[in-house]
């Protein structure tokens, strides 16, 4: 810790040691670690940080960069599911000695089953409209794909905007994609 | 004046006395890094804990009251109501512990471990207490207790008292760092089934749902203005089985309407598995009926 606090933030590439019981995960994470620039070091090898999947090990005494574990005092916190951008900002921002969190994490705690506004509720045909959208189709390519005519598909783009409360269309994707996370429910 | 000032001390002195009392209810469990959260001295080898907060692992090192340092397996887990339970290798002493009933506006004392044997201790009000409530998790706390008290993560998983020295319940946070009690009576509740079989058996479809709204033109068939589309199917699962499809609208599972998510957690308990269930379902349109059998959910 004090050897991050204390050196000047490294910049460029950084060693990241990739902890992951999964060897798929493992294998994942390292790509995404790779792809944005950085050396993947062994688990024991000399490095910046540590990213790991889920908790790491208790003896670990380099930053850590968790993804969804249970242990909220480390450095960097991101949930299970974050994207490459995050992890590669958070590894960086961990070892110029800064602390990480997102907001679903900080968000992150034992609570209700969450019960959808009956108004908010999305259709199955929303729902279809928003897939597309988060594809980036223009309504024209939307209306051929779902092959119904533009007027209906502005129709639903609107009714997802006023149910969402987006004023974009990647802010709609964005919601949609946080209630999806928050509200989804498995039995 | 003079009054008054002793009222205050007295005060000041009943809650020392207290906390000092309550060192012997907490225990460290050590993490990474020199941290620990804290645990319940539940029985004299058992201690109960945040599940949320508790590492996906099964050996731990706990410090008891006066500092000993002793090793404790994980027992068993229970997300659904926030609730692990860790067997010490060798007994502690631990208090007897009296269930409390939250009262909203009552003084609340939280307790957490120190990590050196000792205790640390927290002052505040119950905030708020009412009703049962189903967590996202799909387990049921026996009332809502929300309590207006500063914890540190370090202190979840304490005890938390009444005026009186009764237990009100388990410290742990909520969302948005609410800090909250898992009731005692859950707890008693649930730790003599991890007892036995380690884990709280809950019934299981392998189907990830989210609400959505029925169609107008369906509403009238659907008897009403919302189900559970089915996101997706878990391969070889019971509603697989079955032959439900992504895309399938659930309307209701044996009669109760999945309008009301937490009416449909009701129906998944441990007593559910194995049980034939009729689920009503939209499908291209038309409702129809399809039979499942409940089977048991397994560790995520």
């Amino acid at each position: 810790m004090s050897d991050a606090a204390g050196k000047p933030a490294p910049t460029g590439r950084l060693r990241v040691a990739v902890h992951a019981a999964d060897m798929l995960r493992r294998t994942v994470l390292s790509r995404v670690v790779a792809e944005a620039g950085h050396f993947v070091v062994g688990a024991q090898d000399a490095a910046d940080v540590v990213l790991a999947d889920g908790d790491c090990p208790p003896a670990e005494a380099r930053p850590v960069v968790t993804l969804g574990g249970a242990d909220h005092d480390l450095p960097g916190v991101l949930s299970r599911h974050a994207g490459a951008s995050q992890i590669d900002a958070a590894i960086r921002a961990v070892c110029a000695g800064l602390i990480v969190r997102s907001p679903d994490t900080m968000d992150a705690g034992f609570g209700a089953m969450r019960e959808t506004d009956g108004h908010a509720l999305l259709t199955p045909r929303e729902l279809e409209v928003l897939a597309t959208l988060a594809e980036g189709m223009t309504n024209k390519a939307i209306a051929r794909r779902l092959n119904i005519s533009l007027h209906t598909v502005k129709f639903h783009v609107e009714s997802l905007f006023r149910k969402l409360g987006a004023r974009t269309r990647t802010e709609a994707v964005a919601k949609a994609s946080e209630r999806r996370r928050h509200e989804t429910i498995t039995l | 004046m003079t009054d008054q000032a002793d009222l205050l001390v007295q005060f000041s002195n009943a809650l020392a006395t207290r906390a000092e009392a309550a060192k012997n209810a907490v225990v460290a469990i050590r993490l990474a890094h020199g941290r620990h959260i804290t645990g319940m001295a539940w029985r004299s080898e058992i201690v109960v804990a945040s599940e949320q907060s508790l590492p996906r692992k099964d050996d731990f090192e706990i410090v008891a009251a006066g500092g000993a340092v002793l090793t404790a397996k994980i027992a068993g887990r229970d997300p659904g109501t926030n609730i692990a339970i860790l067997r010490l290798a060798q007994s502690i002493a631990s208090p007897s512990i009296a269930a409390g009933e939250a009262r909203t506006g009552a003084v609340a004392l939280a307790i957490g471990a120190d990590g050196t044997g000792g205790a640390s201790a927290r002052l505040g009000f119950v905030n708020l207490a009412g009703a049962e409530w189903h967590s996202s998790h799909g387990g049921l706390i026996d009332r809502r207790i929300v309590l207006d008290v500063n914890l540190a993560r370090r202190e979840e998983g304490g005890p938390v008292f009444d005026a009186a020295g009764a237990c009100l319940g388990m410290s742990t946070f909520g969302p948005r760092g609410q800090v909250i009690a898992i009731p005692t009576a859950t707890i008693e509740r649930i730790v003599p089934l991890l007892l036995k079989d380690g884990r709280i058996a809950r019934g299981w479809l392998g189907v990830a749902l989210q609400a959505v709204a029925v169609p107008d033109a369906l509403r009238e068939s659907a008897e009403q203005s919302s189900g559970l589309m089915v996101m997706s199917v878990v391969e070889g699962g019971p509603a697989a089985q079955a032959g439900i499809l992504a895309g399938d609208i659930i309307l209701s599972v044996d009669g109760t309407s999945t309008h009301r998510l937490r009416n449909i957690a009701r129906q998944f308990g441990s007593d559910s598995i194995g049980r034939k269930a009729d689920l009503r379902l939209i499908r291209s349109g038309a409702v129809i009926t399809v039979q499942t059998t409940i089977a048991e959910r397994h560790a995520a």
